[in-house]
């Protein structure tokens, strides 16, 4: 052997994909990644604030559980968080990256907002709230299928596209509330507050439990559609290789556009719901960064609906919780949104433990190198 | 002699159980064109990758002007002097050449464009290159962009310049244009090592010429007192036996007719020009070629999955007798017609099979639209994965594990398994045993005779000659994706086919 | 599928067309002006002990708005004044203008505050929804419009008679123009003050005419030019603005918008800038003059009084300068032009003794003619229909049937676009 020493020094640490994690061991990691999380966070509030960490900790619980009404306000944002993550899970599932859920979500409210203000109580109620509905789903569809039109004739970026049609989305809500409510400081308010014409109806005196219901059942219809349809499964094969989906005779086009129209059609319910189920008003703030947590929402869960249930979940008690804390403790809300941050980046950041290893070379390696 | 500038010495390198490079050497002197020469999978890139400094050799030794050589990466290569112009270019479009040019490299005095321009028109008047240092990238042509290639490996001093399969992308003209500039820089005394499988281009350009095959290396020639026979032979080597089963075509009949076939590719350029051929029941039509000389686009088209330009596809199914045309048709309205054609692709996870999904949900690609319900239907998929993991013996925890988790002879198996079960009368498969080990391939060669057997037309792409002479019927040979001969798999040699690949040239096959 | 999508698509045009004709029916009602209305009688507030008192509340941003942050600051010193804990005073920011708002006071209530205040317009609706959730929780809101109207017994608007502040900060900076002119900085056709408001709407119009009839009140060359950034809060959009201002000529900027884009700028600039709310000498040394605000610390210990002693909070209540609810803040002598507090102090006497009026239709002219009469949308019943006269004795009215500002005149002659 003509070698020297020199040449066959490995680094010092090399990763490695691993071939399969038992799963008591991937929710071992995950475990841990948790708890490090709130010790890093510990670690900051002692530092800034020189609170109890543990103090802080519970009422972020409280924030988020502590009440059946805290309870109610949790599962009503669980579930528009759930039914945005639902309405992008098609489109990521085939590698269509739309990050136009914000926008789409907005032109669906903004439609059923324009049912509300025109009709005020010239129809009936059940008629105005189908109408309502209708036309949310509709303008949802049409908001998706211009970039999926454009991606799948001419191969546009849909990235860019879908972002871009966020913005047209926010300024044509601005514009119509100033058509609406002329010299105002674009505020919409309420619309219909004393006929409450177009609002949808408590359910055993709950406000938001229709909302709840109908994303309940959504989700398990996605779950339904995407693992054991047909067409979920065309979702699947263009997501794993458009290549393949053409070998086999998948027409790819009309499965990105149809892909595209249910989400759209999705995104549309969750404007009509955030709309005629919870906030009566339209304004540009309607999806308020859902379009896009949604995304991250959808990830975690590895695009499985029913999981997404666990991951909304999670992002929502943060969110409560870091609401509770700021006001509990008199914090800046940066503060509460740091703690989440935190928390959110060691959970997605334990992903890569489980997904891949990382190797030390020890000194018996090296000896064994040599030989 | 003088001392080689660069001189190999049982080089070996091992990517898994494949063993790449086995006890290679080879010796180039400055002032000479050295071609290195063999087959697709000879061990011929990874070999010049080695000295390059993008591999490490196993084994063996590596001296550069008589002195050994650590070159653990392209920079420590840079400062031996070596510099390898590579198949796929890796300049930054919207850069210029110029700035290309000097990218990543680290000089100590300041950036300065107007004088970096200046030492490039230096190099490009010493050789006679054509090129103006101020286009930019996505404006130039792929010669142009070779161009780049070549001026910034001499910009940073390089004595010894390897090109890897540097005409594979040119025009007739352009190859000759960059055969003089070889030559003038050979003149100025550089070293050149020139990875190349066309026959007529090396003995035009080399001075001497080492082969090698399958990872060995064969010997190093003077071009001066060889002939092209001799190269075939090197290259592909005495007729191996493997002791593949061939049985007599049973009462073949035509099942597929191609006639006048073209198919042009994105940038216009004709990659099938005028095929022809029928391929008959109860037989295997080998196809033979060098690597991109249009397999795979014949077969897609075939498949209904490439635009045909001219020509036709004619089916003759064997049960109803009528003649059915499949151009035009996709894969879909095909497989509608009642014709079974199957095709292993030469992309396995890329167009094959999806990778993430499971070998149960790969067996549903070709079935799951069956039935008229909105669900898909899952229990014949399962029955069939658990057969052919039986039947085929894939290794697999089971069969909900994802393909891509598969080795690939496992993969290859899953694939062909699932193709072969809808009994097909034509059956294509390109490349079905690259990369899969003796014991898989004789399973896929056996698969492939058993569909022989059972009355199917298969037609196989192979790389391998002597797998191409013992397994097929007959043998046709395509280049620039034209047919260079059709010929008897009981009597063909391999110097024969080799000889038949090897001669096309650019612009159609030489007569 | 698609005949399907087709169907659903042409059923809702033909819904959207037909209810949109029968929408059309309006009441024929006549146009009830704000004396005619029936007006909100505000309920008693349930007297609690020292300990049961607890207040709520909701800002729009956090406190790096200039507009929340009074909010915040009048809330805690009020808090310090009375001696209540932290526990009693609870503030949630960065509460939107939906359902949000309506939750927050549902989770203050869960929490026993006997008293709410939310601080944004858009807030109101929702405010009022609670109001009628919880009668026995008084809720209090700035810049409502609708108390007056609402029959809503313990729903309240507060706002006070900023116009006044306006118009002192406006004389500050027309001492500044002047004292330009006199040095021969700048010639008097360049007095040209920049405005950056943050919507065109009633309460961002009324603080930039009371500002500009102050200013011509020291420096009657002055101009202004005035640019929206439809935003209450947008660091960017705010600098970008003050910039263009300057670049077009502008000498003096003041803003009504809650960030500190536009007094960082001017400072960048070295440009003179007039603010709201808050002091702007930390962020502009160099450069701020003086702030108006209104001082909300009086309401706030008013309206916890209110619960302490069981009294009543007015339905539509608006502070006024005399009761210290307007205010300057501390003037910056370095950029002040000279006497400007010698100034300020006369003016502010005369306009609390009522020898000067803000309004006065003498002192400006609204397309070359005196304003005789003005009809202003003070009954806020959704219909933007203009209903009550607010030009009374030559003077026009602000704030004084309704606290939020209703003038809504763009422009009076010297205001341009």
């Amino acid at each position: 052997m003509n070698r020297t020493e020199k040449h066959q020094r490995e680094p010092l640490i090399h990763i490695t994909r691993r071939a399969d994690i038992p799963l008591a061991k991937a929710w071992l990691i995950r475990l841990a990644a948790i708890v490090s999380a709130l010790i890093v966070c510990s670690l900051l509030i002692v530092a800034i604030t020189n609170y109890n960490p543990i103090e802080v900790f519970v009422k972020m619980a409280e924030g988020s559980l502590g009440s059946p009404r805290k309870l109610m306000f949790l599962l009503q944002e669980l579930s528009m968080l759930l039914c945005i993550s639902v309405a992008v899970t098609p489109a990521f599932k085939m590698k269509f990256w739309n990050l136009g859920a914000e926008g789409q979500v907005l032109v669906g409210g903004l439609a059923s907002a324009a049912c509300m203000f025109y009709a005020k109580d010239s129809i009936p109620n059940a008629l105005l709230i189908f109408l309502m509905l209708a036309a949310g789903i509709a303008s949802g569809m049409i908001w998706a299928l211009i970039p999926a039109v454009f991606k799948s004739v001419w191969g546009t970026n849909e990235s860019l596209f879908t972002l871009m049609m966020n913005y047209v989305a926010m300024q044509l809500v601005a514009f119509f509330i100033m058509v609406w409510v002329p010299n105002g400081s674009n505020v919409m308010g309420i619309i219909n507050m004393n006929s409450q014409n177009g609002w949808l109806p408590d359910l055993f005196g709950q406000k938001y439990l229709i909302n709840i219901i109908i994303v309940f059942i959504l989700t398990v219809v996605m779950f339904i559609y995407l693992k054991y349809s047909k067409q979920g499964y065309e979702i699947s094969v263009v997501g794993g290789s458009q290549n393949t989906a053409r070998y086999i005779g998948i027409d790819v086009k009309k499965v990105i556009i149809r892909t595209m129209l249910i989400s759209g059609a999705i995104c549309g319910l969750a404007g009509f719901l955030l709309v005629s189920g919870t906030n009566h008003t339209i304004s540009k703030e309607l999806a308020g960064g859902m379009g896009f947590t949604a995304i991250m929402v959808s990830w975690l869960a590895k695009f499985n609906p029913l999981l997404m249930i666990v991951t909304s979940f999670l992002i929502v008690f943060l969110q409560r919780g870091a609401g509770e804390i700021a006001t509990a403790f008199r914090l800046n809300t940066s503060v509460a949104d740091i703690i989440t941050g935190i928390i959110i980046f060691f959970i997605i950041g334990c992903e890569f433990f489980i997904n891949y290893k990382i190797n030390f070379r020890t000194s018996k390696e090296r000896r064994e190198a040599k030989q | 002699m003088a001392t080689a500038s660069i001189e190999l010495k049982d080089i070996s390198k091992r990517f898994g159980r494949i063993l790449a490079n086995d006890k290679v050497c080879l010796t180039a002197y400055s002032g000479e064109i050295l071609a290195l020469l063999g087959e697709n999978g000879s061990g011929k890139t990874t070999l010049m990758n080695m000295i390059s400094g993008i591999y490490y050799p196993d084994e063996g030794q590596i001296l550069i002007n008589g002195e050994e050589a650590v070159i653990r990466s392209p920079k420590e290569a840079f400062d031996y002097g070596i510099g390898m112009i590579h198949q796929h270019f890796k300049l930054v479009d919207i850069f210029s050449a110029a700035e290309n040019i000097v990218l990543g490299l680290n000089e100590h005095r300041r950036y300065n464009l107007k004088e970096i321009k200046a030492r490039v028109s230096e190099i490009i008047e010493k050789y006679g290159f054509e090129l103006d240092p101020s286009k930019k990238i996505y404006d130039m042509s792929v010669s142009e962009k070779q161009t780049v290639e070549i001026i910034k490996v001499l910009y940073r001093g390089a004595d010894i310049l390897i090109l890897d399969e540097p005409t594979a992308v040119l025009t007739l003209q352009e190859i000759q244009k960059l055969f003089e500039i070889l030559r003038r820089m050979r003149d100025d005394g550089k070293t050149i090592i020139i990875i190349t499988h066309k026959l007529q281009e090396v003995l035009e350009l080399s001075d001497r010429v080492t082969v090698l095959r399958k990872g060995r290396y064969i010997g190093t020639v003077d071009t001066a007192s060889t002939s092209e026979s001799e190269l075939t032979e090197m290259m592909v080597g005495k007729k191996i036996s493997l002791n593949i089963t061939r049985t007599e075509p049973n009462n073949p009949t035509d099942r597929l007719t191609v006639s006048g076939l073209e198919c042009i590719d994105r940038d216009g350029r004709k990659v099938i020009d005028g095929v022809s051929f029928t391929a008959r029941s109860g037989e295997i039509l080998g196809i033979a070629g060098i690597a991109g000389s249009g397999q795979r686009e014949l077969l897609e088209a075939i498949a209904g999955l490439q635009h045909i330009q001219n020509g036709s596809v004619v089916y003759h199914d064997p049960k109803t007798g009528i003649d059915e045309e499949l151009r035009g048709k996709s894969p879909i309205q095909i497989r509608e017609l009642g014709v079974r054609l199957s095709f292993v692709p030469e992309d396995r996870l890329g167009m094959g099979l999806v990778g993430n999904m499971d070998i149960i949900d790969n067996m549903m690609l070709r079935s799951y639209k069956r039935g008229r319900s909105m669900f898909v239907e899952r229990k014949g998929p399962k029955d069939l994965a658990n057969t052919i993991i039986e039947q085929l013996e894939v290794v697999t925890p089971s069969a909900e594990t994802p393909v891509r988790k598969l080795s690939g002879g496992n993969v290859q198996k899953v694939l062909v398994g699932r193709e072969i079960s809808a009994s097909p009368t034509v059956l294509m498969a390109a490349y079905p045993v690259r990369g899969l080990d003796i014991n898989s391939s004789y399973a896929i060669y056996n698969l492939l005779n058993d569909q022989k057997k059972n009355g199917a037309s298969v037609i196989f792409v192979g790389e391998d000659l002597d797998v191409l002479v013992e397994l097929c019927d007959r043998i046709m040979v395509i280049g620039s994706g034209r047919i260079m001969g059709i010929l008897d798999g009981r009597t063909a040699s391999k110097n024969e086919i080799g000889f038949l690949m090897t001669k096309s040239q650019h612009g159609g096959p030489a007569e | 599928m698609k005949k399907l999508i087709c169907a659903v698509l042409a059923f809702v045009l033909l819904l959207a067309l037909v209810a949109c004709g029968e929408a059309a029916p309006q009441d024929d009602k006549k146009v009830q002006s704000i004396d005619e209305v029936e007006k909100t009688v505000a309920s008693a507030v349930k007297k609690v002990s020292k300990e049961e008192v607890k207040i709520g509340l909701i800002c729009l941003h956090d406190e790096n708005s200039t507009y929340d942050n009074n909010f915040i600051q009048a809330l805690k010193d009020a808090q310090a004044e009375l001696g209540l804990s932290n526990d009693q005073v609870l503030i949630k920011t960065g509460i939107n203008e939906d359902d949000a708002c309506l939750k927050a006071a549902q989770e203050f209530v869960d929490a026993g505050c006997n008293i709410i205040f939310a601080d944004s317009f858009g807030h109101e609706t929702y405010m009022i929804q609670a109001a009628k959730e919880f009668p026995d929780v008084q809720f209090c809101h700035a810049t409502g419009t609708k108390a007056q109207i609402s029959g809503v017994p313990n729903y309240h608007t507060a706002f006070a008679d900023i116009y006044e502040g306006r118009f002192l900060a406006g004389v500050a900076a027309g001492m500044k123009l002047q004292e330009m002119i006199d040095s021969g900085k700048i010639t008097a056709d360049k007095a040209v003050i920049g405005y950056i408001g943050a919507f065109d709407y009633a309460e961002v119009v009324s603080g930039m005419t009371s500002f500009f009839l102050g200013a011509r009140y020291i420096c009657n060359d002055a101009t202004m030019k005035v640019t929206y950034t439809n935003s209450w809060f947008d660091i960017a959009k705010e600098k970008e603005a003050a910039l263009n201002l300057i670049n077009s000529g502008c000498v003096l900027i003041s803003q009504h918008a809650d960030s500190e884009g536009a007094p960082k700028a001017c400072e960048e600039k070295g440009v003179p800038n007039v603010a709201y709310n808050i002091s702007t000498i930390s962020m502009g040394p160099n450069t701020a003059i003086i702030s108006s605000k209104i001082n909300w610390t009086p309401y706030f210990k008013m309206i916890i009084n209110a619960a302490l002693e069981g009294g009543t909070i007015p339905t539509d209540f608006c502070g006024t300068m005399k009761d210290g609810y307007v205010e300057l803040t501390e003037l910056n002598t370095a950029v002040a032009a000279e006497g400007t507090q010698a100034k300020l102090d006369e003016v502010k006497a005369k306009l609390i003794s009522g020898e000067l009026e803000v309004y006065d239709t003498k002192t400006f002219t609204v397309n070359g003619q005196e304003l005789t009469t003005y009809k202003a949308d003070i009954v806020d019943n959704g219909d933007f229909v203009p209903d009550s006269e607010a030009v009374k004795n030559g003077v026009f009215t602000e704030s004084s049937d309704r606290s939020a500002p209703y003038f809504d005149i763009k422009y009076i002659d010297g205001i341009s676009e």
